[in-house]
């Protein structure tokens, strides 16, 4: 079956509302040094971002389908294609490219080649175990979830430290069938 | 695809004059069969309470999902009726018709269900109803205050849903 | 493309030129972020107060970072001494840079003084929300307010800053007002500068370098001489 939708996010980016990209990461910026002080363990703050990620990505993959007109992805290939392609640059301005495929199909990374959130970052030596975009690799796995993947999503590169780009790892872990939501009949 | 076809054994009720409205009611489901949203502008009739009433409609469209999937000619991977499709997977049904209503569907890859409820005489609605997904999308999943999963409650939402579904034909 | 990334490497923030401020993200990703934000913040407080407050804070980190980066790039690292100067930077600058657009008005307010009003018919940060009633008075704006503050504070200027809905006749949504409050100090200073220069030059208070210092100073002069 031919895909279904865009196959890239250029022509959706130019046309839809955008905000100077500061605002945004200087936003996400106060949200991490906001949780850098309330849990005060780097730990933690991973968690949290990738929590918040999380909550993010099963909202935003609406946003996704209405405004990409996406209406499914025949495989896993086709949907980190998607992921890469249309959905980093439709929400983000930025491309990524996909990469490193396992045998069967259900395991490759996401390299970013633009990252907007660390735009005037630096990460101090108390930090230095902080995943500072661990929100991005939330956001995949929620809105994957959304259309029933469940993923793994880990950093395997980070240029915050000290790393030569930026490379998620994304694993699918299983696809989740809908499932008659309530218990009993009666 | 027509399920049942249109065939009119008894009358329909009269067209609605260009002044009145179509829509006799409306729900918006997840993916977890949580009714989001539940609206009605022409409802005479109720028969059931809202969880019953509610649970039904969720129970009609995923029997009816399963069974036009099943039933599809031009498919040879079918699962057996009963066992669980992903989202998207088969065929989709987007509309049936009695005498008395249309009943429109749509079903995003997400879970999110839109189900439009109109007098029988209602043109194509698909557009419509993707329509009404880009308004949940800018006023609900946007709202910094809403909550995935909770009843829908946003007033800027329930006025810009009202007043589009009064304009269709 | 097989595992090589295109990134360019600095070993030292520093060493990365800053931006122009030119790359933009979508608005919905913004939105995403700082629904987030909320989201996350009332799961801290157990009342609206407390939820706009930590919003606010949040706004604050952003202002001064903000302030930081304009001065360097639009103003050749002259900051801004008086008053209205900044004010206007504030509602025309930072609001461009920010929201891609100067603020709707600026108004000087009518019951006080050291009042300033800066208004939005369609703040950012309130344009998807829809307030419930057991929310009462709470405003996202909060976060703007704490922008606004952030930008004032660090330029010298300390003030108290807040979001308020204001019901605009015929119209459905209210507009977003910034009301902005300075501190006494900031009145006073203006016109104890002179004495502060002079306070200076009698080497009483050596290497004060900025307007607050001044000020603080100053009220200190001002509450003994009374």
């Amino acid at each position: 079956m031919a895909p279904v939708g865009p196959r890239s996010g250029d022509a959706i980016f130019s046309s839809i509302d955008r905000v100077n990209a500061e605002l945004f990461t200087l936003t996400y910026g106060a949200i991490v040094r906001q949780l850098l002080t309330d849990l005060e363990d780097v730990d933690e703050v991973n968690k949290q971002l990738d929590q918040m990620g999380y909550n993010i990505g099963i909202r935003l993959i609406d946003e996704f389908l209405a405004k990409s007109g996406v209406s499914r992805c025949v495989d896993f290939k086709e949907t980190a294609e998607m992921i890469a392609k249309v959905g980093f640059k439709m929400f983000l301005g930025v491309t990524a490219s996909v990469s490193s495929w396992d045998a069967d199909g259900t395991c490759c990374s996401i390299i970013l080649e633009d990252n907007p959130l660390v735009d005037f970052v630096e990460l101090p030596d108390t930090c230095q175990g902080l995943y500072y975009c661990n929100v991005l690799s939330g956001v995949i796995r929620g809105a994957l979830e959304m259309v029933s993947m469940k993923t793994e999503v880990t950093w395997t590169r980070d240029a915050l430290r000290g790393d030569d780009a930026y490379e998620l790892q994304v694993k699918l872990l299983k696809q989740v069938a809908e499932e008659y939501p309530y218990k009993d009949d009666e | 695809m027509q399920f049942f076809g249109g065939s009119e054994i008894s009358p329909s009720p009269p067209v609605p004059t260009a002044s009145g409205n179509n829509a006799h009611m409306m729900y918006v489901f997840n993916r977890n069969g949580v009714c989001l949203l539940y609206k009605e502008w022409n409802r005479p009739l109720h028969t059931l309470n809202p969880q019953q009433d509610h649970k039904l409609m969720f129970g009609l469209l995923f029997s009816l999902k399963s069974l036009t999937a099943k039933m599809d000619p031009t498919n040879a991977d079918k699962g057996n009726l009963g066992v669980p499709q992903l989202p998207g997977q088969g065929c989709s049904f987007h509309s049936f018709r009695t005498n008395t209503y249309k009943l429109s569907f749509m079903e995003t890859p997400s879970g999110i269900k839109i189900i439009l409820v109109t007098h029988p005489k209602t043109g194509d609605l698909r557009e419509s109803l993707k329509y009404i997904y880009g308004l949940y999308v800018e006023y609900v999943v946007k709202n910094p205050i809403y909550s995935p999963g909770s009843p829908i409650k946003s007033e800027l939402f329930n006025t810009a849903l009202d007043q589009y579904v009064r304009s269709i034909s | 493309m097989i595992g090589v990334g295109k990134m360019k490497q600095y070993s030292n923030v520093l060493d990365k030129p800053l931006s122009k401020g030119k790359q933009e993200v979508s608005l919905s990703a913004f939105a995403f972020l700082f629904s987030e934000l909320v989201q996350y913040n009332q799961t801290q407080v157990d009342n609206i107060a407390e939820l706009e407050r930590r919003l606010e804070d949040a706004g604050y980190a952003v202002g001064s970072r903000v302030l930081e980066l304009l001065c360097n790039r639009e103003k050749g690292n002259r900051r801004e001494t008086r008053l209205l100067g900044i004010l206007s930077f504030v509602h025309s600058t930072v609001w461009k840079v920010l929201f891609g657009k100067v603020a709707d008005s600026l108004e000087k307010g009518t019951e006080h003084e050291d009042e300033y009003m800066i208004s939005e018919k369609e703040l950012l940060v309130n344009r998807f929300i829809s307030i419930p009633k057991d929310m009462g008075t709470f405003n996202c704006g909060a976060f703007v307010a704490g922008i606004v503050k952030g930008v004032l504070d660090n330029a010298g200027f300390p003030a108290v800053v807040t979001a308020h809905f204001v019901p605009i006749e015929g119209q459905q949504r209210p507009r977003t007002t910034i009301l902005i409050k300075f501190a006494d100090e900031v009145s006073i200073s203006t016109s104890l500068y002179m004495i502060y220069l002079y306070l200076e030059k009698l080497n009483l208070s050596p290497g004060l370098p900025t307007s607050i210092h001044a000020a603080q100073v100053l009220k200190r002069e001002a509450r003994l001489s009374q």
